[in-house]
């Protein structure tokens, strides 16, 4: 479980995140809507203390996950983030090989034998075996944007992380692309804690199990989202005639 | 009107730049020429400079150059990324980067004068080849660091990002993300360097160079021939067209080897910014 207690994110004097209070359930996704400059990314990002590197950079209060407050002057910032993984809006893969962006995150913590099986097990998870598995020596940027993005995944997966933190991760994607990460997404939810930025409603609606809504850095109360066809995501519908996706 | 005078301008100092290069060339490579035969590259120099080739001037050279390097480019790499991984305070950053052009803008006789002081007077090391490449060493520095750093800063940021996202510590980001994604950057620091290095002369002259009686160096504390002190002594002898010619030969030797140098150095920016835009 997240807990956000009286969580303030500020660059210098500039509150991006005021007073946070809430809780996130364990292994379910949780959408956070809002628009640009609301603070999403920024929420995000403090949760993987990706913004202690930024000048000016300040928070205030708690962010507790399974008890444990991250800003702890002791908190081991590196194992956090391999326990909390962050999907980037736009996929950054190595220009390395397909195999070796898969592993680029746990290579030093296990031996080279166990690569291969890493490899096929992450790419299954995110549905990119069938397509790469013949071609797992050729560079990553010869992928697909929606590929990259699942490759991108697959990468985070590989280092094991409890929580996953999605940063509008199919605002770069096709309608297809967005599809199937969004299906990967809800297959991912059982074991892990999902929390999806976007600002697309009809998205976050169709997808996550709980849909907060972001203003000036505040969490307005958030509705239990109602499965009805009509409400499900454009991109959702755009495919309801597009096949299946592989696996 | 106003526009079209600015482009004719700035199209003359081109023109007048290329044309100072292209005569500077011509002149070598019609003075040069002619003192160049089969051996020249190959041969020990004879009758004091005035007869044979510049082999051990060239070894010489090379060897200065090159150990001059390998002291250079671990401090350099080390203090580059010791400015862009590490450092987060704008203004120390800043000093850093002034004081590395400062250090570029030290003429350079003053090197070689505190180099002798150092190392020749106070340590009493004698001229040596390790003296000289180490006063090398630290002139070559900005060049080395310069270009280094526009190649780490030149590496987009999602890298690092998304490293530090995978719960990668920063040396493991340094040595698997900052260093490969760098390395052409690094190389043209290398070759540039090597290139400042080739040029000099008043640093060595003092602390690392004598004309005759040495060919490769014996121990630590030798000194070496190179072909900078190689021209310089032959084109005092003004009087004796043998001696000119020969250090015109020299002279295009280094030239060719600094062209080389920095053509090789293009040749990797060019896959330096390839990569940044990945």
């Amino acid at each position: 479980m997240i807990q956000f207690k009286n969580f303030v994110a500020a660059f210098g004097g500039r509150k991006v995140i005021r007073a946070l209070t809430f809780n996130l359930p364990a292994n379910s996704i949780t959408a956070i809507i809002g628009a640009s400059g609301s603070g999403k990314t920024t929420l995000l990002r403090a949760l993987c203390r990706m913004n202690d590197r930024v000048k000016n950079f300040r928070v205030e209060g708690n962010v507790l996950i399974d008890g444990m407050d991250i800003y702890r002057p002791d908190t081991d910032v590196y194992a956090l983030r391999r326990n909390v993984g962050l999907v980037f809006q736009k996929p950054c893969v190595f220009p390395k090989s397909i195999f070796d962006n898969a592993v680029f995150g746990v290579k030093e913590k296990m031996h080279r034998k166990e690569y291969p099986d890493l490899v096929e097990k992450v790419l299954r998870e995110v549905f990119l075996w069938e397509e790469v598995k013949d071609r797992l020596g050729e560079k990553a940027t010869t992928l697909s944007q929606g590929q990259q993005q699942r490759l991108t995944l697959a990468r985070t997966l590989a280092v094991g992380p409890q929580v996953l933190l999605m940063d509008e991760p199919t605002s770069s994607l096709d309608p297809k692309s967005t599809a199937a990460i969004e299906k990967l997404v809800q297959s991912l939810k059982s074991r892990h804690t999902i929390l999806w930025v976007t600002h697309q409603h009809d998205q976050a609606h169709s997808i996550a199990d709980k849909v907060l809504i972001i203003e000036n850095g505040q969490i307005a109360p958030f509705e239990t989202p109602v499965a009805r066809p009509e409400q499900s995501s454009s991109f959702t519908r755009v495919l309801q005639n597009v096949q299946e996706y592989p696996e | 009107m106003a526009e079209k005078m600015v482009r004719v301008l700035i199209g003359c100092i081109t023109f007048l730049i290329v044309a100072l290069l292209f005569s500077i060339l011509g002149v070598m490579l019609l003075k040069g020429l002619p003192a160049m035969h089969a051996g020249f590259l190959f041969e020990e120099s004879r009758d004091f400079g005035r007869a044979g080739g510049v082999y051990y001037q060239s070894i010489g050279t090379l060897i200065l150059m090159g150990v001059a390097v390998l002291w250079s480019l671990p401090v350099a790499l080390g203090s580059v990324l010791f400015q862009t991984e590490y450092l987060d305070t704008g203004k120390l950053k800043t000093f850093l980067t002034q004081l590395t052009y400062i250090l570029n803008a030290t003429p350079t006789i003053l090197f070689g004068l505190v180099g002798y002081l150092l190392f020749g007077v106070y340590l009493d090391t004698g001229v040596s080849w390790v003296t000289g490449s180490l006063i090398l060493a630290v002139m070559i520095l900005p060049t080395l660091q310069v270009s280094i750093r526009e190649a780490v800063e030149a590496l987009p940021e999602k890298y690092r990002e998304a490293g530090m996202a995978l719960g990668l510590s920063r040396p493991t980001q340094i040595w698997r993300i900052i260093l490969p994604q760098s390395f052409y950057g690094i190389v043209t620091g290398v070759f540039l360097g090597l290139a400042r290095a080739a040029g000099e002369t008043a640093a060595i002259m003092f602390t690392a160079t004598t004309f005759s009686g040495i060919q490769f160096p014996q121990s630590f504390s030798d000194p070496v021939p190179t072909l900078q002190t190689h021209i310089l002594v032959l084109a005092q002898e003004a009087s004796n067209p043998e001696s000119i010619a020969q250090a015109w030969g020299a002279g295009l030797v280094l030239l060719g080897l600094v062209f080389l140098l920095t053509l090789t150095a293009w040749a990797f920016r060019a896959r330096v910014v390839m990569e940044s835009e990945l």
